[in-house]
């Protein structure tokens, strides 16, 4: 235990602060990597970050509610896409789409066949079948959510390759701008260092200094498809630049690239 | 949540019924702007149901809080002109820290014990909290010196987890 990791008192205001994430960059790191040494320290940052993760209940007051009809839209637009993706394909065809065999309705053929099968066990063997089926449902779940984020990925790269958007090649993809979207499209991607996130950074037209956009990571083959936050209007350039998790205030990397959107 | 994994639209549509007020809520007192604050309700609920595993146990009312409250952050950081300092770094969602003891507790509760702090603790833990700002400039804005802001930021915490400790036992 060196100098800076040992426990004094005096640092446990600093440790609230940080809990409830409001220090600054520098000072946070710095916090950060003292309450990884200080055994009394990391004990009060528990116990307050725990506390402090709980604040976001005051939101719910009637200050701050959404109306009925607020209420009734989101659900509505929510329960659009959810219905929307438990849709099989090929209940969806796409213009020009080329003709492919009728898709067989297995699960209800995998209903079906349980059924007889179960018909003919004994009580032992079907908890086996049992144990088996309730396997079956969570790698199906397992497939549909993988579907979804698929489904999420293809929308918002046809968004970035329709031919209205504008498009910037980086090195190892493109940035495209489209109906007043900035979108990030990737491929090989190398997975950023342990403990550290790729972060996105865009350049207002005027402005002196990049604000911090949103943290992602490519999935496991390098690929990646993510759209920015925020209006694209008046953005002058994006950079994407490695970051400690949770991202930075401030660019701590050279940026892999810096891309004027002109 | 398992009927949600399960892909059960009507439990999605529960859940949605239930934590939708808090979602927006956070959506709205951080981003004071109703339109955003209905966009990121959606993007939030729309990534639990894509992804529901995500969710590894504990408070589901606390973990997606914190899940509409780092989104809100990012939206903030996106809009910020003056990225130096203003908004924290410690964005993580920390799953490991939701302890035992505070687990169960509700949004009502959560709600009476913040009430009933005194304004001088609450409300630079609210700032800091839903306006992701600094501790600085929490000092700034209410003319506070910068120790008094931070012995006021633990001394609040701290009353706020034995209230709810209390509460839970």
């Amino acid at each position: 235990m060196n100098g800076s990791s040992r426990h004094d008192d005096g640092r446990l205001e600093t440790v609230a602060v940080y809990a409830l994430g409001a220090l600054p960059e520098a000072e946070a790191r710095e916090i950060a990597a003292h309450i990884a040494e200080c055994p009394e320290c990391a004990r009060e940052y528990r116990a307050l970050r725990a506390a402090a993760n709980l604040v976001a209940s005051g939101a719910e007051t009637a200050e701050f509610a959404p109306n009925e009809l607020q209420s009734q839209r989101m659900k509505n637009a929510i329960m659009r896409e959810v219905r929307a993706s438990l849709q099989p394909a090929s209940a969806k065809p796409e213009a020009g789409a080329l003709p492919v065999a009728p898709r067989v309705p297995w699960l209800a053929y995998l209903a079906a066949a349980a059924c007889l099968a179960v018909a003919f066990l004994s009580t032992s063997q079907l908890g086996a079948v049992r144990a088996q089926h309730e396997r079956d449902v969570a790698q199906v779940a397992q497939l549909r959510a993988q579907l979804d984020r698929q489904q999420r990925t293809e929308a918002i790269l046809a968004e970035a390759l329709q031919p209205a958007a504008a498009r910037f090649p980086v090195g190892l993809g493109l940035v495209a701008r489209s109906n007043g979207r900035i979108i990030l499209a990737m491929q090989h991607m190398p997975a950023p260092p342990k403990g550290k996130v790729y972060q996105a950074w865009t350049l207002r037209r005027g402005a002196k200094s990049v604000a911090p956009s949103i943290t992602f990571t490519p999935d496991a083959s390098g690929d990646l498809v993510v759209e920015l936050p925020g209006s694209a209007a008046d953005l002058a350039a994006v950079a994407v630049s490695v970051e400690p998790e949770g991202g930075s205030t401030v660019p701590t990397s050279k940026p892999l690239f810096v891309r004027p959107l002109s | 949540m398992a009927r949600v994994r399960d892909r059960d639209p009507a439990a999605f549509e529960s859940l949605y019924d239930g934590f939708h007020r808090l979602v927006y809520g956070i959506a709205q007192r951080m981003l004071a702007d109703p339109t955003a604050a209905e966009d990121l309700t959606q993007a939030v609920f729309l990534k639990v149901w894509a992804n529901p595993d995500a969710f590894r146990g504990g408070n589901f009312g606390a973990w997606i809080a914190r899940v509409a409250r780092n989104r809100a952050l990012d939206v903030l950081r996106a809009r910020s002109a003056r990225p130096e300092a203003e908004i924290p770094a410690d964005l993580g969602t920390d799953h490991d820290l939701d302890d035992a003891v505070l687990s169960k507790i509700e949004g009502e509760r959560v709600r009476a014990a913040l009430t009933a702090l005194p304004e001088e603790q609450r409300m630079p833990i609210e700032l800091g909290f839903f306006a992701g700002v600094t501790h600085e400039e929490i000092a700034r804005r209410t003319g506070t010196p910068l120790g008094t802001v931070k012995t006021r930021i633990r001394s609040g915490l701290r009353k706020l987890r034995e209230a709810l400790e209390t509460s839970a036992a």
